[in-house]
């Protein structure tokens, strides 16, 4: 049942950012170059959304959260890793699935580039658990956590701020 | 550049809407770790001696962890999804938004395919690197941790935008943006 789950959402999701044009290349480069910034607002949209959802949800126990450890030298270099490679193929994993079933020649490159980074990263693996991963680990902390009150009080003005700011306050700047 | 087939508003409230539902049913959405997850697949039919001494690729080698788990049927989703989609609203579709060699990569590379394809190639190695490295990318750690107010996902969601605003201005400095 769980796959059947797994799949629908999938699917969902897909849909979602062809339609949205989330698997196109002008719109990544647009918001990277700040002059189109129709993804920014996008996802400051779905995080809006979803912060907000998230924390009613968690207000029941509802919520299935997956806080990330903090280990804070792999997640600055591996952002900044990933940083270049989201400018250069204009992709990023999720884009780069949808662009390949597009039939995208430069997604499915990147795709097939992904598959080989995953393996050299496994490769690498042993030696940076040692030397990245674990050192400087803070641990699964949220804001909720750190500030220590509900997160509730927490994502609904910040879901606020993400909605005003994607709706109101971040404009498209061509010359 | 207003034209796409549903606005950015309606998309990301869809997609905050459906990272609720994930959050509800099963998880937050993630997408980085399917591609160790299908290596691994991969690794352990061909070479199984090396997967099961690999560190990465054993996390993975689990019978109940691999192969066809609900993080992989996700994706196989959004492959399925976006194809079906994108057979429906072809005819919909921006000009600007189709086929594998972006206006604005031609204008400042040039026509060739090759570099186009090579460049995704290696943007493509370094995403899931960095990914990996990070443990998570745009879906796991920007959308999906950042909603989970995540301090990790914040210092992942900064460096990345940073680094990524400083790779396409340098790409494309001969523009003068």
């Amino acid at each position: 049942m769980t796959l059947v789950i797994g799949f629908l959402i999938g699917c969902a999701f897909g849909a979602i950012l062809y339609l949205g044009g989330a698997s196109s290349y002008r719109r990544i480069l647009g918001t990277l170059l700040l002059k189109d910034m129709w993804i920014i607002k996008l996802m400051m949209t779905a995080i809006g959304v979803g912060t907000l959802g998230i924390y009613l949800l968690d207000l029941g126990n509802l919520a299935n959260l997956s806080i990330k450890p903090a280990y804070v030298w792999g997640v600055v270099a591996g952002g900044a890793i990933f940083g270049i490679g989201w400018a250069l193929s204009g992709y990023c994993p999720g884009t780069c699935v949808v662009g390949s079933s597009e039939g995208k020649t430069d997604a499915i490159f990147t795709l097939v580039g992904a598959l080989v980074g995953a393996f050299l990263f496994a490769l690498a693996y042993p030696v940076l658990e040692e030397t990245v991963l674990a050192p400087a680990n803070i641990g699964s902390i949220s804001l909720e956590s750190v500030l220590g009150v509900q997160g509730i009080w927490i994502a609904a003005p910040f879901s606020a701020l993400l909605i005003f700011l994607a709706f109101f306050v971040l404009k498209d700047r061509y010359d | 550049m207003k034209d796409a087939i549903i606005s950015w508003k309606a998309a990301g409230i869809a997609l905050g809407l459906l990272l609720v539902v994930a959050t509800y049913l099963v998880k937050p959405l993630g997408v980085s770790t399917q591609f160790v997850v299908s290596d691994a697949v991969v690794a352990h039919k061909v070479a199984p001696e090396f997967a099961e001494n690999n560190q990465y690729l054993a996390k993975y080698g689990e019978k109940e962890d691999w192969g066809v788990g609900y993080g992989w049927m996700l994706v196989f989703g959004m492959l399925v999804g976006g194809g079906i989609t994108g057979r429906l609203f072809a005819n919909k579709q921006p000009e600007a938004d189709k086929g594998s060699m972006p206006s604005l990569w031609k204008e400042q590379f040039g026509p060739s395919k090759l570099k186009r394809n090579m460049a995704s190639f290696g943007g493509g190695i370094l995403l899931l690197f960095g990914a990996r490295l990070a443990g998570g990318c745009t879906s796991g750690h920007m959308i999906s941790g950042i909603s989970q107010l995540a301090i990790s996902s914040f210092i992942f969601g900064a460096v990345t935008f940073a680094v990524a605003i400083a790779t396409a201005k340098f790409l494309y400095r001969k523009r003068g943006v």
